[in-house]
């Protein structure tokens, strides 16, 4: 019997290696490149679903299409937006008040001030940044859901650019899409953000690499992979977007209360957190979450950021639980207790890692 | 009642054969799917998300132009790979970033909203890592 079944069992095992053949759509919007990777369920739908709505979310969001809604927003100083805008901006005072204006959305007339909007990048006079700040405050923007859609009202002379919650949301959707298409594995690269769905094909975590900030120009240097499922990893730095002049390096990650570049001694962080279990589709959750901090917590330093994290993991519902990766400046990595065991530093990176509770 | 005696489990010369075959033919798609060099990869280009142009590597050698949202972008083939020599694009990143001779990888001009990815059986990461964030 087992020598008429060999060779079949043979050629299972052998070709049992081989991972299904996914669905992929890569396509740039929102200023970067998106790659949707999806295996079983309606993958092909899938992917073709994500890919359509974010060349619709870029229509609405963007902030230098003259005829986005951000755009008209920006010019008219209210009104009427679809409900893609109007829940991103409801997360958006929301994060701009629990960060304490960490984030702050309405920062864009000083990054613009910088050049960051433009690509004509220039240091404004500090006289210039004085005028400005005032501009910058979250707070004073107001969003009501009437029906369908909803009232927005920004203060006066101010302008808003979601570029660093968007992406976040968009990971968001695509997390829908793959629910809703019964996705088995699956991952959305966006720049730096990722979504990761379920386990690789073969099976096992998915491996994502954490980029290196001090060897931003080195392919393929890490700080470290995580081992991920069912996961967002969203990841800020300053290495990602900066110019030099007179010998000073001013990246765009603008800290709201000073209208210079962040100093921290931070160089990345990581926001990491659950993308399964969204009571409310469609809906800003966890991805849009994880956007937001990352952003904040490169802005407030290490110590703030992991007094914020205690703080939210002591008041919050386990759904929203996130855990972080801290890149310093000094030559350390910082893990929280969540992420023990999940991520393990490159050993050429020469970083020493320490994990926080 | 009479009790049926297995048959003695010793291979045949026949059985052996197939082994070997079947091994044989597992090493084969191996060194086709893991292989090196860029035989076997396709270069495909889209710009705005539709697809431009679609060109096996192999036998492609010489150059390439496309226009993309204003932008005029030169590649290059070789069989060594393919990369972008020239662009007009304000940033440049396309240039900089060399060859590509993977199934996987991407030449990406954000300015053009011009992608040029290589697709093969595949696809490889030299870093052992399924995604790169930061």
């Amino acid at each position: 019997m087992l020598k008429r079944f060999l060779p079949l069992l043979l050629c299972f095992f052998l070709t049992a290696c081989a991972a299904p053949e996914p669905a992929q759509q890569q396509l740039v919007a929102m200023d970067t490149v998106m790659t949707f990777t999806a295996y079983g369920g309606d993958a092909e739908a899938a992917v073709e679903a994500a890919a359509a709505q974010m060349r619709a979310l870029e229509n609405a969001l963007s902030r230098t299409r003259p005829d986005s809604e951000v755009s008209r927003l920006n010019d008219q100083g209210s009104g009427t937006t679809g409900a893609a805008l109007g829940e991103l901006l409801q997360a958006a005072v929301h994060y701009c008040g629990t960060t304490e204006g960490a984030f702050d959305f309405t920062v864009s007339p000083v990054a613009s001030a910088w050049g960051f909007t433009t690509d004509s990048f220039q240091v404004p006079r500090p006289e210039e940044l004085e005028a400005l700040l005032p501009l910058v405050d979250g707070s004073a923007v107001t969003v009501e859901k009437t029906g369908d859609a909803y009232d927005a009202v920004l203060g006066p002379g101010q302008s808003i650019d979601l570029g660093g919650i968007a992406k976040g949301y968009a990971a968001d959707l695509v997390a829908d899409y793959f629910a809703a298409s019964e996705i088995e594995h699956g991952k959305a690269e966006m720049g730096g953000n990722i979504l990761v769905w379920g386990t690789r094909p073969g099976g096992g975590p998915w491996r994502v690499g954490v980029m290196d900030p001090a060897r931003p120009n080195e392919n393929g240097a890490l700080a470290g992979v995580l081992e991920l499922e069912n996961a967002y990893a969203i990841t800020s730095g300053g290495y990602q977007r900066f110019f030099e002049q007179d010998g000073k390096t001013y990246h765009h990650i603008i800290d709201p209360s000073t209208g210079y570049p962040a100093d921290s001694g931070l160089t990345s962080v990581t926001v990491v957190a659950q993308a399964q279990g969204r009571s409310e589709p469609g809906k800003p959750g966890n991805g849009t979450m994880c956007d937001a901090y990352s952003t904040a917590f490169f802005i407030m330093g290490e110590e703030k950021a992991l007094d914020f994290w205690r703080n939210h993991q002591k008041n919050r519902p386990y759904e929203d639980a996130f855990d972080l990766i801290l890149v310093t400046e000094n030559g350390r990595i910082v893990v929280t207790e969540g992420l023990a065991g999940r991520f393990t530093p490159d050993a050429e990176s020469g970083y020493v890692c320490e994990t926080v509770s | 009642m009479s009790v049926r005696r297995s048959p003695k489990l010793r291979p045949a010369p026949w059985d052996l054969a197939v082994i070997f075959a079947v091994l044989a033919f597992a090493l084969a798609c191996g060194a086709l799917v893991w292989g090196g060099g860029t035989e076997g990869l396709t270069a495909v280009v889209s710009v705005d998300g539709v697809e431009i142009d679609r060109f096996a590597l192999n036998g492609s050698a010489g150059e390439r132009v496309y226009s993309a949202n204003g932008y005029a972008l030169t590649a290059a083939v070789s069989p060594d790979g393919v990369q972008i020599t020239a662009s007009d694009c304000p940033t440049q990143d396309c240039v900089r970033m060399g060859t590509i001779f993977r199934s996987g990888q991407s030449i990406v001009c954000l300015p053009a909203r011009f992608i040029l990815r290589l697709e093969g059986e595949r696809e490889t990461n030299s870093t052992g890592v399924d995604a790169v964030i930061g």
